[in-house]
């Protein structure tokens, strides 16, 4: 295929691979500064002249985030918390869905309504509220009002989308299989779930990222140190005495980084698949 | 009774069945602290009340005092405005890099991808920090590179400064971030549009214009709708990005509500009066977003 | 569960003491009856250093038999944190609280009355360290330590300068930051916007009150005079700084800009060397202190003077124990031990002796006596909250509004904290 004006045709070419540069940069920028800084000594960092690349490298700031108080407890708090909380947000999320895009029920509008509404839930400001609840039910400094309630943050995001996912799967599948022999269930679990995948994943990102970041409710729910959580760490280096830039920026590479890895490794198959949920809304 | 009937009957439970720990779990973790912020909202509950387990019910004095204040309502619109510029910048931006990534070689879109799951799966706590850290006053990237650019009066600028600026900052912060979602999903979407019809649209004598509008358009619009609707509800609540990076400063002029409701309840310990606050905001945010549920409503009324 | 049975006969014990109108026996067993107990202290992040620490634990530990935890708090989200622990049956059962923030939680029932204590061992206790202490005549917690801001000075600016002779007046020291603009490149003080507590001492220096009685209500009394004769040394100061109007000194932090060797001083607390000694090794042989100078050479300026109280939580459930703790951790001894770990000023004056070979320290001490606290009413606390309407203040003095329109400015919102329901 030939085109009478060169010139414009490179053009042509060369614009979206141009502009797609320009954004790659600018969408990863801030995430490569955290990094830089967290590597960077001090002096470097309060600099009149940035310092683009950390040249004089240093794991200082790494060592004041990771050797604080209780560091490894509140990773192990916040992965138990974060993967519980998504696991059962889940699978909840996906025995509603089904019957939500595959069944016909009276009220299944008002229960699609219900968990769109159930989405609005303003958490932060709820706290308090939920802190008397828990106060009162002899339930504080314990990872499982944790669990539940940041469950319960996720959860119709994760239902509503599954639904769509579920309703994009053609139904003639699942009837052949049923033909085939297999109960309801059995098409369910064979035919579907792995067709599911990556809508499971995808949702997955959503609740990983909620329950991961989540610092109003640990702070007063949970004061002893035994039973916090990431964020309350991360909000260690900044003090009314100022900030510490090197340490809040390695704690906050740190923090990112199982989300980053996460959300490499699940995208590629989450998106082939997230927009079928998507779309359906 | 028969083995059909019982079946039956379990079939027309099954739904039921299956939605129960949905709903037990709303019922219990929502519902009920909905009910109990409904009834500190009509308490008097400050640091005494609380520390002492007292119960001083005040009937409507907290929305009453809410609601009479200017404060509140100049709050609320800020919230709209705010809430309406980020999804409209976030949807149209998103859409474009969205339609980018559709148009990309092979290599590009990856790379490109990359940096849009990147942005996207930054932690906002991490994120805000360092955008703070970006836009600091002294040492700030941002201020060194505009007053390299020639923009000399930049060189101390304080974005943090005046309301509009602030919004500014979180503005980039939240549509930086939220673009991703939009564009990778929508690029996802294009994907699933069948050849045929972009095929029968040519045949029809439709140029890149036409076929966009009476292919691609019609095909996304279900999408763009529920987006928008996530959007709105996300962009809303956008607690964390707007209370770390200011404190909804300067003076208290870049509040939003669930930052206003957070700082009036939380920050000056009035917590009663935090609780009506909150379910204020989310009667406003209920009346944002009525008209998608309305479609809801009508759409799942045609389906099945 | 042996915890919630405790617990419950704590809660019986509270009530019990409530119905008494705060007598508080306590129903510990005796003196020598701790064994196997533990007493929970808050303490604010770097508050408790580490030889003062082990020290109290053992001997903590050998008076009573029972064990000491401390518990490190952070500043984030500190009060919404302490006033939900205290409505907790297992509240800390003593803990470091802020000198401003006593009267609030005073007024809540939430501290335990301490009038013996201070009648046991508080004698002596600094005057002005204890009166934020004092609510209604009665005593609900003790003062630990207090720190005030000094200048933190870099030599060899300053001698670069030409600036030999430590300045002893107001008028000296702003004569020496002209000298620092004219002779040298650096910034002659890093003074941003906010450093609110700084102004603070600057009003208690001109005798601002900060705060009227009108009727029976507190008002903002920011429009005084007075009030604004402090903004103009403020303003003074900070048109020597090129430093943020609207931050305070935590953001950037101050002493790492210092660290970098181009700013002549700045105002803060001593310990704040340390971390522009942790950014730059190199600072650390240019650093120097001297104490604010006031407008004559005999009265340093007026400071305001950070103090930490130690209190007991009405709902522990060991108040005999923790008033143990008190003792031993207010004794001269450890009052000293701490004084010269931390450089604080301790809570008597016969202990200062303590700051010996400290120049942080000593700098800090001899402005003692013309220090103050922002006004102690419960209604206080919430003035600071952020955003405080002071540090609006302030920012819009000096972005050009006139003292009496940035009063002005910010009353209502300063009214509307001091009116808040309690």
């Amino acid at each position: 295929m030939s085109r009478p004006r060169a010139a414009s045709s490179v053009l042509r070419r060369v614009w979206p691979n141009a502009l797609a540069t320009v954004l790659t940069l600018v969408f990863v920028f801030p995430v490569y500064w955290m990094f830089a800084t967290a590597f960077k000594p001090t002096g470097d960092i309060i600099s009149e002249d940035p310092v683009w690349f950390p040249v004089d490298f240093t794991f200082e700031h790494f060592r004041t985030a990771v050797t604080a108080d209780n560091f490894w407890t509140l990773v192990r708090n916040s992965v138990t918390v974060t993967v519980l909380a998504v696991l059962f947000s889940l699978v909840i999320g996906l025995l509603a869905s089904f019957a939500l895009a595959r069944m016909r029920f009276r009220g299944r509008r008002g229960f699609i309504v219900a968990f769109m509404l159930a989405q609005m839930a303003p958490w932060e400001v709820m706290v308090i509220a939920i802190y008397l609840i828990v106060r009162d039910a002899d339930m504080l400094n314990s990872l499982i009002p944790l669990t539940v309630f940041y469950m319960m943050m996720v959860l119709p995001f994760t239902l509503l989308t599954l639904r769509g996912f579920v309703g994009a799967i053609p139904k003639d599948l699942e009837e052949s299989a049923m033909v085939d022999g297999c109960s309801r269930p059995q098409a369910f679990v064979k035919v579907i779930l792995p067709l599911l995948a990556p809508g499971l994943m995808s949702t997955s990102l959503f609740g990983f990222i909620t329950a991961w970041n989540e610092f109003p409710m640990v702070l007063i729910l949970n004061k002893q140190a035994e039973a916090q959580t990431l964020p309350l760490w991360i909000s260690k280096f900044q003090t009314v005495f100022g900030d510490d830039w090197g340490a809040t920026m390695a704690a906050s590479s740190l923090f990112a980084i199982p989300i980053l890895l996460l959300f490499l490794f699940l995208q590629r198959k989450a998106v082939s698949g997230l927009t079928a949920g998507a779309v359906k809304g | 009774m028969t083995v059909q009937s019982a079946r039956a009957r379990t079939t027309a439970l099954a739904p039921y069945l299956l939605l129960l720990p949905a709903l037990a779990a709303t019922l219990l973790l929502l519902g009920w602290p909905l009910v109990k912020n409904g009834l500190l909202s009509f308490q008097n509950l400050n640091m005494r009340q609380l520390i002492q387990h007292l119960t001083e019910w005040n009937g409507l004095d907290n929305y009453a005092e809410v609601l009479s204040s200017p404060d509140f309502w100049r709050v609320t619109v800020r919230s709209v405005l705010f809430t309406g510029a980020n999804v409209v910048l976030i949807m149209i931006l998103g859409t474009l890099v969205g339609l980018l990534l559709a148009r990309l070689g092979k290599r590009m879109r990856l790379t490109l991808l990359i940096g849009l799951v990147l942005a996207w799966a930054m932690p906002p706590i991490a994120a805000v920090t360092v955008y703070k850290w970006l836009f600091a006053q002294r040492f700030g990237v941002v201020n060194w590179v505009l007053d390299r650019l020639g923009f000399h009066s930049m060189a101390d600028h304080n974005w943090l400064a005046t309301q509009f600026s602030t919004f500014a900052v979180v503005t980039l912060l939240i549509v930086w971030q939220s673009i991703p979602f939009v564009a990778i999903n929508l690029y996802a979407a294009t994907t699933t549009i069948p050849k045929e019809l972009y095929e029968a649209a040519a045949l029809d004598g439709a140029g890149a214009w036409k076929s966009f509008t009476s292919v691609t358009v019609p095909f996304l619009r279900p999408f763009l709708y529920a987006t928008t609707f996530l959007e709105i509800i996300w962009v809303f609540k956008a607690f964390t990005q707007v209370f770390a990076i200011n404190e909804g400063g300067p003076n208290r002029l870049t509040e939003i509500l669930p930052v206003y409701a957070y700082i009036e309840g939380f920050g000056n310990q009035h917590f009663g009066m935090g609780s009506a606050i909150a379910l204020l905001t989310i009667v406003i945010l209920l009346a944002l977003t009525a008209y998608y549920l309305r479609i809801v409503l009508k759409q799942e009324e045609d389906e099945l | 569960m042996k915890r919630k049975l405790i617990a419950a006969i704590g809660a019986a014990g509270l009530v019990v003491s409530v119905a008494a109108c705060g007598s508080d026996d306590g129903k510990d067993a005796g003196a020598d009856g701790f064994k196997g107990q533990t007493l929970t202290l808050w303490a604010m992040d770097g508050s408790t250093p580490d030889g003062w620490t082990k020290d109290v634990k053992a001997a903590f530990e050998k008076k009573t038999g029972a064990k000491l935890k401390i518990e490190i708090q952070q500043w984030n989200g500190i009060q919404q944190k302490l006033t939900t622990a205290l409505s907790e049956e297992s509240p800390p059962d003593v803990f470091e609280i802020g000198n401003t923030q006593t009267p609030a939680y005073a007024q809540t029932g939430g501290l335990a009355e301490l009038d013996d204590l201070k009648k046991s061992i508080g004698a002596d206790w600094t005057e002005s360290l204890n009166k934020a202490s004092v609510f209604d005549g009665k005593q609900y917690a003790a003062p630990w330590f207090a720190a005030n801001r000094v200048v933190v000075y870099n030599k060899k600016v300053f001698k670069e300068a030409g600036v030999t002779e430590i300045p002893k007046t107001r008028a000296e020291l702003f004569k020496a930051f002209d000298r620092i603009e004219a002779e040298t490149d650096a910034e002659p003080i890093y003074m941003p916007g906010q450093n609110w507590y700084f102004f603070d001492g600057l009003t208690i220096g001109t005798g601002a009150d900060l705060v009227k009685k009108k009727g029976d209500k507190w008002v903002s009394n920011l429009a005084d005079p007075k009030v604004g004769e402090a903004m103009e040394i403020y303003q003074k100061y900070a048109s020597y700084s090129t430093a943020p109007k609207d931050k305070d000194e935590a953001t950037p932090q101050q002493a790492e800009v210092f660290a970098k060797g181009k700013t002549g001083a700045f105002i803060g607390m001593g310990w704040e060397a340390a971390t522009a000694i942790k950014a730059n090794p190199e600072i650390e042989k240019h650093i120097g202190y001297f104490t604010i100078p006031g407008e004559t050479a005999d009265k340093p300026e007026g400071v305001f003077l950070g103090g930490s109280n130690l209190a007991v939580a009405a709902g522990s459930e060991q108040q005999e124990l923790a008033k143990e703790f008190l003792k031993i951790a207010l004794s001269d001894k450890f009052e000293g031990q701490l004084s010269k770990e931390l450089g604080v000023i301790p809570n008597k004056e016969s202990l200062q002796h303590n700051l010996k070979g400290q120049p942080a320290g000593e700098a800090a001490a001899a402005a003692v006596a013309s220090g103050g606290t922002t006004p102690l009413i419960p209604e206080w606390a919430a003035v600071e909250n952020p955003p405080n309407p002071i540090k609006t203040y302030m920012t819009a003095v000096l972005n050009g509004k006139s003292h009496a329109a940035a009063a002005k400015q910010v009353e209502g919102e300063f009214n509307k904290r001091l009116a808040q329901k309690q």
